[in-house]
Order: structure tokens, then C-alpha cells, then sequence
């Protein structure tokens, strides 16, 4: 519990330092980088969240990252404050997931993925069917450009991000999510209401990546209304989730950090091997290394440990 | 011996079942095993069976340690075991569920004998043999899972509460078969809940208590034993016995 | 296109779904493991056939005699590296992580795809690609005919190894009570190791068969998982012909969708059929489990 507390204000700490790049660096390649591993960050936080704590595998997050970028990207080119479309792409999103989610934790396991898989199908498939034109802003919004702010809106949710982390963690609501993730039918036999905790755990997530989609739409000049419904998304918040360290506040950061630079470095050198490599490495984690990178850490750390009382 | 347990333990993750459990069987015997539920009597047969690996102790078969065995060898060495519940494989049918008992090397040369054998000691088998067992009556899908165990040429055959759920009747028949099997030669390790029966068929017979034996003793003395027949035979008892 | 075209068509693809579909259920069935890069073990199976064909010529319904083999025994060797750890597993466990497993597979092997053959999509075409059978109306084309009855061969073949031959029925037995099957003397890893090839072989099959009608690109995988995934929670798992009488209700229910609603709807009707019966029935439409 004290772990997460500590690793949090790490991590905002970390944060906050942040902050004061863009008035040193004036280059846009790496407010860029930074502000994709911000994303990221916030995206891969918010399928922890029913992952790690809730225990399930959601193949259909991209849904909650697609309707945020598409209801905000709506209202922002019509005309609306970028943060009020922003908030108002998270409700669209979250009272769609509470509509879902009553259904969907029925299922287990292997149901739930295939189901979500479906469902974020759905929706990519249907929004690219009315939504088939290039979304471009308009060239007075491309002349206002500026990159520093999405970089600080980032920071902010990325900062958010990780509290609703935390808070969840740590909080009662916390416990009762990781007993029903040890054993769901044990925990409701002792009092644990597991649908309300799951729900509530599925709309903190699922506002979270709606924030992400609507920065996504705010951040990009022009892209295909479907795009942000790929599953590339999910698989992006499972990869880094899952090679950071899957249930713990810090992993998806740190697998965050690790996967937007590994693949910029990789990009540069082997274009399309990234993904391959990516794969193979995923899974040797999935095998040997379940905790991720987070595991990896406390293993050498335990190692030195032992080394240094000898 | 034909079956020697000692210093046996086992758990299940943290929660412990067995604890210093000795046990044998000689070749020929019927051997019951009796106990309140929850005792540990099922965790006994299946780590036997391998399908749970002891924290301890040793489980000699012929005079070779089992080890951690995986259940499907065991078998092949002749130790056959009908699971609680009889787990069978409710798609399949009957002749389909006691050839696949036959699957091990030992016993697919016997395999057509074996399953004549079967259906003598259980004429209403070979009636059904094509029905689906999922279409048969209890006492008819526990003749099958005992079938399939001695498909495989057992030289032991373990039964883990055969008569449960069955009308007293059935479980006659069930015994007498037993009886007959025993007769054949295979040895027999049974744990009951009707612990009349299991006694006036068993030769000598253990009581396991919150997973350790506390009793031993021949079938008829154990009958006498005041503190089995107040605690499994008295009127507190659970009144699945009756008189045979 | 007129109705009962469409729907014959529709039908001739579902005859791919359904032999897709039977080989993902049997892995699903048995080792109780949802391997999502089925779609990619068909991907690669229809590039073996292409390549067969550019290369040496090979008809591609002859090289199946290569490609079945060849990814058996593919997926013998990922069974023997990867699957075969994670079934030591609970259920639950399992589950989730032959998810996790087969999705590093599937975006391993789709960018390898990509690195060695390009993103383009490519077909096959035979000599006789063009011939039609004419009945009535409809204009049948002959290679997908042929593809249709290939697929229900090899799902008949199937069936009769899994009831006549005596590991098929331990396979099935394992399905169904694994500890009961170690009980009778099955050694359930083979068993597994089984059906996992077996799966495999059927998705390569099915991949030449797509190569050939059809047309193939490394970014098929999901799609053909996802056909997959719907089919096996459509006709539940137990049946290797209901498997496959799914597939083709997939086919004709796309035809009729891309009939009423037009063509970018075909993908979606299967996808919320199944949302539908899953929070209708959160064990699937058969299943029992």
C-alpha cells in the first residue's frame, strides 16, 4: 500500500520535472517523444486498471480511447473548448462502458476477451462506415498550433492518471478489487458487491482512456475517424502494461517509457522489426517474467541485497 | 506388499490434508478406509493415484517409489483408481467409455477379454453399450466408472465412495461385484461412507481423522470397537448404513 | 448481384470459416487455451501455399498434401515452446495467458509477414482460376467450389479420426475430463500436443485454400481469428460438423447483411451476433461448460 503511495509521488515528482522541459528545450522532436510517452502512460493506466486490478484482459479498450478522440474532436472542430469536449468525450465513453459492462462481466475469461474484442470491432468498423472522410483541422486551428500546450495537457493527464491510480490501489475500493481478483465468488461470499466495485473500476478506466483519445484528437492535425478504434491501441496498453509490470502503479509507467523509446530506437534502425521484436519479447515476459520490468527490479534487487550482507 | 504408504503428507497450496499417513495393502486384500468427510480420504487416494504430488513421505508400489509419478503411469503399473463422482465422459458412450479405460500398454492385449469380463459382471452394460452415459441412472454410470478402472488390468483397484448417491440396492450390487473382482485376484482399497458395508467386506480397514490414521484393525474387530461404533455406526451418525 | 448469388458465395466462404473455426475449437476444446494468433497460423499457411506455387508451380490444392504437414508441425513446435508451459496453469490462469501468449505470437509473426514478403496482398491464380459452373442463375466459381469441398473433407477426416482413432478419442476425452483421461491411462500432454498439431494443420489448410480463392495479405490474421472466435461461440464447442454448419451460417448472414445493409456492414453483422449471444448467454450459444 506504502509502495504505491511512495511510488506516486515518485512518479508525480517526475512529473513535475517534466514540466520545465519545454522552457529549456526548444525542439519539437522531443516535446513530441515526451508527449507520446505521456500517452501512453495514460492509456496503459487505464487498462491496468481493469487488468491488473480487476483481473480480466480487455481486447476491446481501443472502444473508450476512439469514442473519447470522436466526440471531442466533433465538438472542438464545431466550435466547443477543447476541455469541455474533452470531459464531454469521457461521459459519452463511460455511460457507454456502464451500459456495456453490465453485460460484459458476465463473462469470464476467455468470453470477456473475445466479447470486448467484438465490441471494439463494432465500433471501429462502424464509425469508419459514417465517418469514412479524413478529419482535418481547419487551417486557422493549424495556424493556432501549439505544441507546448497539448505537452502540458499530457503532463496533466498523465498526472491524473496516476492518482486515479493510486486512489484506486490503496483505497478500500482497491482492496476489494484485488480480492476479486484473486477470487471473485470468495470475495462476494464475504460482502464484496463485485459488479458495483467492477463497474466502478470499468468507468475510472474507461474515463481515463476517453481523456487520452480526446488529447489524441486535440494533439493530431489530421487523421481517419477510425484510426483511434484500432485494436493497435489496445495491444500498444497491453504491451507496455504487461512488459512494465501488470497490477502495479508504477509498471505501466515504466513500460511506457521503455516501449515509446525502444521503438523510436528500433524505428530508426530496423523499420519494421520493432513489432517482431516487441512480440518475441512480450512473450518472454508472459513466461518467465509475468511481473514485467517491475519484477526484473525487485529481483536485482533482492540479488544485491543478498550480495551486499555477505 | 502390494501397496506401501509411509510418512505420507500432503496440502492443498497452504491448507494441509494428510499428516504422517502409513498405510499398506497386501496383494488380494480388501482394505477399507474410513473417516468423517473432509478426513482427508479422497486427498489419500488421489495422491496414490498421482494426481496431487506428496510434501512427504514415501508411496511404494511393488516395491518401487512412486515418486511424482504422473497419474497416467501409475495406471500402467496397475493401479487403477474409480474417482468420486465417476467422471465419466458424458458424450461418449458406454462401450466407448470402457475401451478408453483400456488405454494403457498393459492392457490393450487383454482389452477385448477385459471388456467380456465387464459386461459379465455387469449384464446391464452390455445391454446399453452403445447408450450415452450421460443417458444412464447412477447406479449404472458408477458400474461404468468402475468398468473403466478395471479395463486396465489393475492388480489394485482404489474406489473413492462408490455407493454415494445410490439407492441401497444398487450399492448391493455394487459390493458383490467387488467381492467377485477380489476373487479374481485384484486387490481392493475402499473408502466409504457406509462404513457397515465397508467393514463386513473388509478384510482390515484404517480410520483417518482430520488427515491422520487414528485407527487400524480388522473389519469385524473395528465392527465391535465401541468409539467407531458410536461415532460411525451410532445413532448420531450419518444414516446411510444398513444391514446387510 | 442478386440475392441467391450473393448467398452462394456467402456459403462458399463459410465453408472457410467453419474449417477455420473447427481448428480453433479443438485447441479452445481441449487444452481449455484461446490461442488469437490462429488467424496467423492461416496467414502463414496460405503464403506456404503461394510460395509453393510461384515457386515450384505446385497446384495449391496438391501442395495442402505440403502445407497440412508443414503446419502440424508448426504447431507441434509451438505447443513444444510456448502453449505447452502455460497449460500447467489453472483454467483461469490459462486462459489469460495463452491470450496474452498468442497475441505476442500473432504481432511477432504479422511483422515478420510483413519484413519477408511486403504488406501487398496476393492471390493465387491458377490456370482453370476463371472457370464457372453455371446453374440456372448463379455462376458458381469452380476453384471456390472445390475449396468449399476440400474444407468439408478435411473437417469429415477430422471427425473420423476423433471417434475411430484411439488417440483422437483420448483427445476427446481429455476435453472433456482431463483428470478422469490421466485416470484411464491417457497421457494428457500427448493429447494436447495432439490437438494442438491438429489445429494448427487445419488452419494451414485452411490458409492455402483462402490463398487460392480468395486473396491473402499478413494483416488477414485478425480478421480470421475474429471469423473464428465468432463461429466457435456460435456452434459451441463438442461438434466438429455443427463447428462447420456455423461457419457457413457466418457466410450466409454476411451475404444477407452486405445484401440489406451494403457492403461495409458484412463485417459487422457477425461481430454483434455473437455480442448478442454472449450477453445472452454468457457460456455461449451450446456451451455447456
Amino acid at each position: 500500500m506504502h509502495a504505491e503511495r511512495r511510488w506516486a509521488a515518485l512518479i508525480l515528482l517526475a512529473l513535475a520535472g517534466l514540466a520545465l522541459v519545454p522552457l529549456a528545450v526548444r525542439r519539437d522532436d522531443t516535446l513530441n517523444l515526451i508527449f507520446l510517452i505521456l500517452l501512453s502512460v495514460t492509456l496503459a493506466q487505464s487498462w491496468n486498471i481493469i487488468a491488473g486490478y480487476a483481473g480480466q484482459v480487455n481486447l476491446g479498450h481501443a472502444a473508450f480511447f476512439g469514442l473519447g478522440a470522436l466526440v471531442t474532436r466533433t465538438l472542438w472542430i464545431g466550435g466547443t473548448p477543447v476541455l469541455v469536449a474533452m470531459l464531454a468525450g469521457a461521459f459519452v465513453a463511460m455511460v457507454f462502458a456502464l451500459a456495456i459492462g453490465v453485460a460484459a462481466f458476465r463473462l469470464r475469461g476467455a468470453y470477456f476477451a473475445i466479447g470486448t474484442l467484438a465490441l471494439g470491432e463494432i465500433l471501429r468498423i462502424t464509425t469508419g462506415n459514417i465517418f469514412s472522410e479524413i478529419s482535418t483541422l481547419p487551417a486557422a486551428t493549424i495556424a493556432a498550433y501549439r505544441l507546448t500546450l497539448r505537452y502540458y495537457l499530457g503532463l496533466g493527464l498523465a498526472a491524473l492518471a496516476v492518482v486515479v491510480g493510486a486512489t484506486l490501489a490503496t483505497s478500500r475500493l482497491g482492496l476489494g478489487i484485488t480480492a476479486i481478483r484473486e477470487d471473485e465468488d470468495a470475495a462476494e461470499a464475504s460482502g464484496v458487491n463485485a459488479l458495483g466495485l467492477k463497474l466502478t473500476a470499468l468507468a475510472a478506466a474507461t474515463v481515463l482512456a476517453a481523456l487520452a483519445g480526446g488529447l489524441f484528437a486535440y494533439y493530431h492535425i489530421s487523421y481517419y475517424p477510425q484510426h483511434p478504434f484500432s485494436p493497435h491501441w489496445t495491444f500498444d496498453a497491453l504491451l507496455i502494461t504487461n512488459i512494465g509490470g501488470v497490477g502495479t502503479l508504477h509498471g505501466p509507467v515504466l513500460g511506457a517509457v521503455f516501449y515509446v523509446l525502444l521503438k523510436e530506437y528500433l524505428a530508426n534502425r530496423w523499420v519494421d522489426l520493432h513489432l517482431l521484436i516487441f512480440g518475441v519479447f512480450f512473450i518472454v515476459i508472459v513466461l518467465l517474467l509475468p511481473g514485467g520490468l517491475v519484477e526484473a527490479g525487485e529481483r536485482v534487487r533482492r540479488l544485491l541485497r543478498s550480495r551486499l550482507r555477505r | 506388499m502390494l501397496l506401501e504408504i509411509l510418512g505420507l503428507d500432503a496440502a492443498y497450496g497452504d491448507v494441509p490434508a494428510l499428516s504422517g499417513v502409513a498405510l499398506s495393502v497386501e496383494p488380494g486384500e480388501i482394505v477399507a478406509l474410513l473417516g468423517p468427510n473432509g478426513a482427508g480420504k479422497t486427498t489419500l487416494l488421489n495422491s496414490v493415484a498421482g494426481l496431487l504430488p506428496p510434501r512427504a513421505g514415501i508411496i511404494r508400489w511393488e516395491g518401487e517409489d512412486l515418486g511424482r509419478l504422473p497419474s497416467h503411469l501409475i495406471v500402467e503399473r496397475g493401479l487403477a483408481l474409480v474417482p468420486e463422482g465417476r467422471r465419466l465422459f458424458n458424450s461418449m458412450t458406454v462401450e466407448e467409455n470402457l475401451t478408453l479405460g483400456a488405454f494403457a500398454e498393459r492392457a490393450r492385449r487383454g482389452q477385448q477379454a477385459n471388456l467380456q469380463r465387464v459386461y459379465t459382471l455387469f449384464p446391464i452394460l452390455r445391454e446399453r453399450r452403445r447408450q450415452i452415459v450421460r443417458q444412464l441412472s447412477g447406479g449404472q454410470q458408477q458400474m461404468v466408472s468402475v468398468g473403466r478402472a478395471l479395463m486396465s488390468s489393475p492388480r489394485l483397484l482404489m474406489l473413492d465412495e462408490p455407493s454415494l448417491g445410490l439407492a441401497p440396492l444398487m450399492v448391493q450390487a455394487i459390493l458383490d461385484v467387488l467381492v467377485e473382482i477380489n476373487r479374481g485376484g485384484v486387490a481392493v482399497l475402499l473408502v466409504e461412507q457406509n462404513v457397515r458395508a465397508a467393514l463386513t467386506l473388509a478384510r482390515r480397514a484404517y480410520i483417518l481423522e482430520t488427515g491422520r490414521i487414528v485407527g487400524e484393525g480388522g473389519g469385524a474387530e473395528l465392527l465391535q470397537d465401541p468409539h467407531v461404533r458410536r461415532a460411525y455406526l451410532g445413532p448420531l451418525a450419518a444414516p446411510e448404513y444398513f444391514v446387510l | 448481384m442478386i440475392l441467391s448469388q450473393q448467398m452462394v458465395l456467402g456459403v462458399m466462404i463459410g465453408g472457410l470459416y467453419g474449417l477455420a473455426a473447427v481448428g480453433l475449437s479443438l485447441i479452445f476444446g481441449v487444452l481449455k487455451v484461446l490461442n488469437v494468433a490462429h488467424g496467423e497460423l492461416i496467414m502463414l499457411g496460405g503464403y506456404g501455399a503461394y510460395w509453393l506455387f510461384v515457386l515450384l508451380g505446385l497446384d495449391p490444392f496438391a501442395s495442402l498434401l505440403l502445407v497440412l504437414p508443414l503446419s502440424l508441425l508448426l504447431g507441434l513446435g509451438l505447443y513444444w515452446a510456448l502453449f505447452g508451459f502455460v497449460v500447467r496453469a489453472d483454467e483461469e490462469t490459462r486462459i489469460k495467458n495463452s491470450l496474452l501468449i498468442g497475441f505476442g505470437l500473432s504481432l511477432a509473426l504479422h511483422a515478420l509477414a510483413v519484413r519477408l514478403w511486403t504488406a501487398d496482398e496476393r492471390g493465387i491464380t491458377t490456370p482453370y482460376a476463371g472457370k464457372v459452373l453455371i446453374v440456372g442463375q448463379l455462376a458458381i466459381p469452380l476453384v471456390r467450389l472445390a475449396s468449399l469441398a476440400v474444407a468439408f473433407v478435411l473437417i469429415a477426416a477430422l471427425h473420423l479420426l476423433l471417434t475411430r482413432w484411439r488417440w483422437g478419442r483420448a483427445v476427446r476425452a481429455t476435453a472433456e475430463d482431463w483428470q478422469a483421461a490421466l485416470l484411464a491411462g491417457i497421457d494428457v500432454r500427448r493429447a494436447y500436443l495432439l490437438a494442438f498439431g491438429l489445429g494448427a494443420g487445419l488452419a494451414g489448410a485452411a490458409g492455402t485454400l483462402v490463398s487460392v480463392g480468395y486473396s491473402i495479405s499478413p494483416s488477414i490474421g485478425l480478421e480470421w481469428t475474429l471469423k473464428a472466435l465468432i463461429v466457435v461461440v456460435l456452434a459451441g464447442l463438442g461438434s466438429v460438423f455443427g463447428t462447420f454448419v456455423g461457419g457457413l451460417f457466418l457466410g450466409v448472414a454476411e451475404a444477407a447483411s452486405a445484401a440489406a445493409f451494403g457492403g461495409p456492414y458484412r463485417e459487422v453483422v457477425g461481430l454483434v451476433i455473437i455480442f448478442a449471444v454472449l450477453v445472452a448467454r454468457p457460456r455461449g450459444l451450446f456451451g455447456a461448460r
